[in-house]
């Protein structure tokens, strides 16, 4: 049983991770918004199957949070906004596709060093999965810096969330209940303003490109 | 009880702003009394932690109020009210009465988001709180829909959530050291609990969460080089805003970071910390000093003294308890004095009209009374004296020499004097010289100008003598943070 569970949460971490990494090859805003939905339905999977072997019953009410907020609702959300703005094909960014990918690979390996004191203390058999959930962090804030269009850096910090969920699921089944919902209402809340943002941008810039925000300078 | 005091007030007006939708006047003066009623308390936190008592409130200690938490509490409630005063802080003429509606609605929340932020002990409920200080402050930052202003908000958001969501991570560490140590509890990750069982947590999983917790909360505290959104956001946001975020706002992160080093201390002793912190913290002094020899503007030039005095009050955590000492009495001046600054600078943008140093002369004639407060504000954040400031730099100074950090020490006193002069070049150029064409002169609203030469006198006081009863709170709080 332990050695399905510890398989079902590697599984399911590469999944997630996987999902972020798309993001770096596939350039278009409607992928983008496929990817992190996909990432959303995995990561709420597997916090049911974490809540399934741990017998944590707490966390299939956390997965069902997470599928109906990140997997269904934002992501109508952004597809509504992406239609809105026509927002098609991402500007180069600022890094080019494989030179983007070798990065990513590159984190991911910084990110199974930093794990190893946590690998080295946990019991838990979700272990092997933590350094896939850094490694998404770092996925995902590299996404954030070297991306040229502001709905890209949401999704971006959408993934970013996810890899932090991932990585509380991972280590302790889920951080307490009360927490979790304030995460979840801060998460809903922030998405929204940078929703009301995104729309600002556009209807001031008639563009979603950031390169255009640079009216401030030192 | 107090706690009730201290939160509700914000609660009612935030409804009340929102339901009185016609009538200004009332709403505006309803929401200056929740500010007077909330300092209150505050302030009767402030007398409690004097005994060394801590307030502790709900259930499972939900929240819990110490002297530290009361420091910031007193500062938060007093700016806030500040900031909805009507004739100091925000008025229908900055923003439309719409404007000011939102202002008053968002902004009691803005508060009330703070003051639950540091009167909470559970450190995750803490970084719930923070985050929606981020989402509600961004929300007023583009008051005026301008082009510079929705940047402006969008890198603040941005980066703001960005940042904090890696405290999260940080956090969500700690807790993993402690579940797996002790199993899962619900109140694992009450301040208070983490400190007891901090000796036995495992010293390198602790400094990993220290350095995420430290970049995240970092950039809500300005410290560079996280603070590309500060110089922006403060400078766009309605003066009375900047006002509260660059006065209380960060204190709230450094607020957040005290705790947590106090934990990692407890934890594996304070060596590294220190140093990661002291490392932020010269580089936040270096960029925010040099900024502000060639600013242009005299709102970021208010904003870049945030970076510098962030990074003082970082360093100053680094040397011991009397270094801590000196910070956290920096920190309450420094809440004063730029919170009254960006007000009065707000004053002078809506008389000139440009946030243009070059544009802006002969203050002393155009507006006598705000010309000689806003002057006041900058020598006190030059760290002149008799302003409170100028102590609690050179007691800073003195316990980084005392402890042995005589490289660091230098280089921030050397750094400090290099903004020193950025400031005062500045200040000449705005303070004399021939009032511009088409400004008029006179000084108008003379009684809104009062209430904000209050904190200037609490700091000259602070600077003369320590009173008693804030050193007595500041030892307290010193003590214990180190244990």
């Amino acid at each position: 049983m332990q050695g399905v569970f510890a398989q079902v949460a590697v599984l399911g971490s590469s999944g997630v991770l996987l999902c972020g990494i798309i993001l770096l090859w596939r350039r278009g805003v409607a992928a983008y918004i496929t990817a992190f939905a996909w990432q959303s339905t995995v990561l709420a999977a597997l916090t049911a199957a974490v809540g399934y072997f741990g017998a944590d019953p707490q966390l299939y009410v956390v997965a069902a949070l997470l599928f109906g907020i990140k997997a269904v609702a934002m992501p109508r959300l952004l597809r509504r906004v992406a239609r809105r703005f026509a927002a098609g094909r991402e500007p180069d960014p600022y890094v080019n596709t494989a030179t983007s990918l070798v990065v990513s690979g590159l984190l991911v390996l910084l990110a199974y060093a930093a794990a190893r004191p946590l690998e080295a203390i946990a019991d838990v058999p979700t272990r092997a999965g933590m350094p896939l959930a850094m490694g998404l962090m770092f996925v995902s804030l590299f996404v954030i810096i070297s991306r040229k269009m502001a709905i890209t850096q949401v999704i971006g910090f959408l993934m970013l969330e996810n890899a932090i969920a991932l990585l509380a699921v991972l280590g302790t089944y889920g951080v307490p209940l009360i927490v979790e919902l304030g995460v979840f209402l801060d998460a809903l809340m922030g998405f929204l303003v940078m929703q009301i943002f995104l729309y600002d941008i556009h209807d001031t810039f008639s563009t979603v490109d950031v390169d255009v925000l640079t009216r401030l300078k030192h | 009880m107090l706690l009730t005091g201290l939160l509700v007030p914000w609660m009612l007006s935030a409804a009340l702003s929102s339901v009185l939708r016609r009538s200004h006047r009332l709403a505006a003066w309803l929401t200056a009394a929740a500010g007077v009623a909330s300092a209150a308390s505050a302030t009767r936190l402030w007398l409690n932690a004097l005994r060394g008592e801590a307030t502790v409130v709900g259930s499972g200690a939900l929240f819990r109020v110490d002297g530290l938490s009361a420091l910031i509490a007193c500062c938060i409630a007093a700016v806030a009210g500040l900031a909805m005063l009507p004739g100091s802080g925000i008025e229908k003429s900055d923003a439309g009465p719409d404007g000011a509606r939102r202002f008053r609605i968002f902004g009691s929340l803005f508060a009330l988001a703070m003051l639950v932020a540091v009167t909470i002990n559970n450190v995750a409920l803490m970084w719930v709180a923070i985050e929606a200080t981020t989402i509600v402050s961004a929300l007023l930052i583009p008051l005026h829909r301008s082009k510079a202003s929705i940047e402006a908000s969008w890198k603040y958001i941005l980066i703001g959530s960005v940042g904090i969501a890696l405290a999260f991570a940080g956090t969500v560490l700690a807790y993993f050291d402690f579940v797996s140590l002790l199993g899962r509890r619900q109140d694992a990750l009450n301040w208070t609990l983490l400190m007891h069982v901090a000796p036995s947590l495992h010293a390198d999983v602790l400094r990993l969460a220290f350095v995420f917790l430290l970049v995240g909360y970092g950039t809500k505290a300005g410290l560079a080089p996280m603070h590309t959104w500060l110089p922006d956001a403060h400078s766009e946001a309605p003066a009375p805003l900047s006002a509260m975020m660059s006065g209380v706002l960060l204190a709230v992160a450094q607020y957040a970071i005290i705790r947590w080093k106090a934990v990692v201390d407890a934890a594996g002793g304070p060596a590294f910390t220190n140093q990661v912190l002291m490392a932020l913290a010269l580089v936040s002094i270096a960029i925010g000093a040099l900024s502000l020899v060639r600013q242009q503007s005299y709102k970021r030039l208010l904003a870049y003294s945030s970076v510098e005095h962030s990074g003082l009050i970082c360093l100053g955590l680094t040397f011991g308890p009397a270094g801590v000492f000196a910070s956290l009495l920096h920190l309450l001046n420094h809440a004063l004095a730029k919170s009254v600054s960006f007000l009065l600078a707000g004053r002078i943008l809506a008389r000139y009209r440009s946030a243009d140093v070059e544009r802006v002369s002969g203050l002393m004639r155009v507006m006598p009374g705000t010309g000689a407060l806003f002057a006041a504000g900058l020598l006190a954040l030059m760290g002149l004296p008799p302003f409170g400031l100028f102590v609690s730099e050179f007691l800073l100074f003195r316990a980084g020499f005392m402890s042995g950090h005589v490289v660091a020490t230098s280089a921030a006193l050397v750094l400090a004097g290099v903004g020193f002069v950025g400031l005062a070049g500045h200040l000449m150029q705005m303070l004399y010289g021939a009032a511009p064409d088409g400004v008029a002169k006179g000084e108008r609203a003379w009684w809104g100008l009062a209430p904000l030469a209050v904190p200037l006198l609490a700091m000259v006081v602070m600077g003369l003598f320590l009173p008693g009863a804030v050193g007595r709170l500041l030892g307290r709080i010193v003590e214990a943070m180190s244990i």
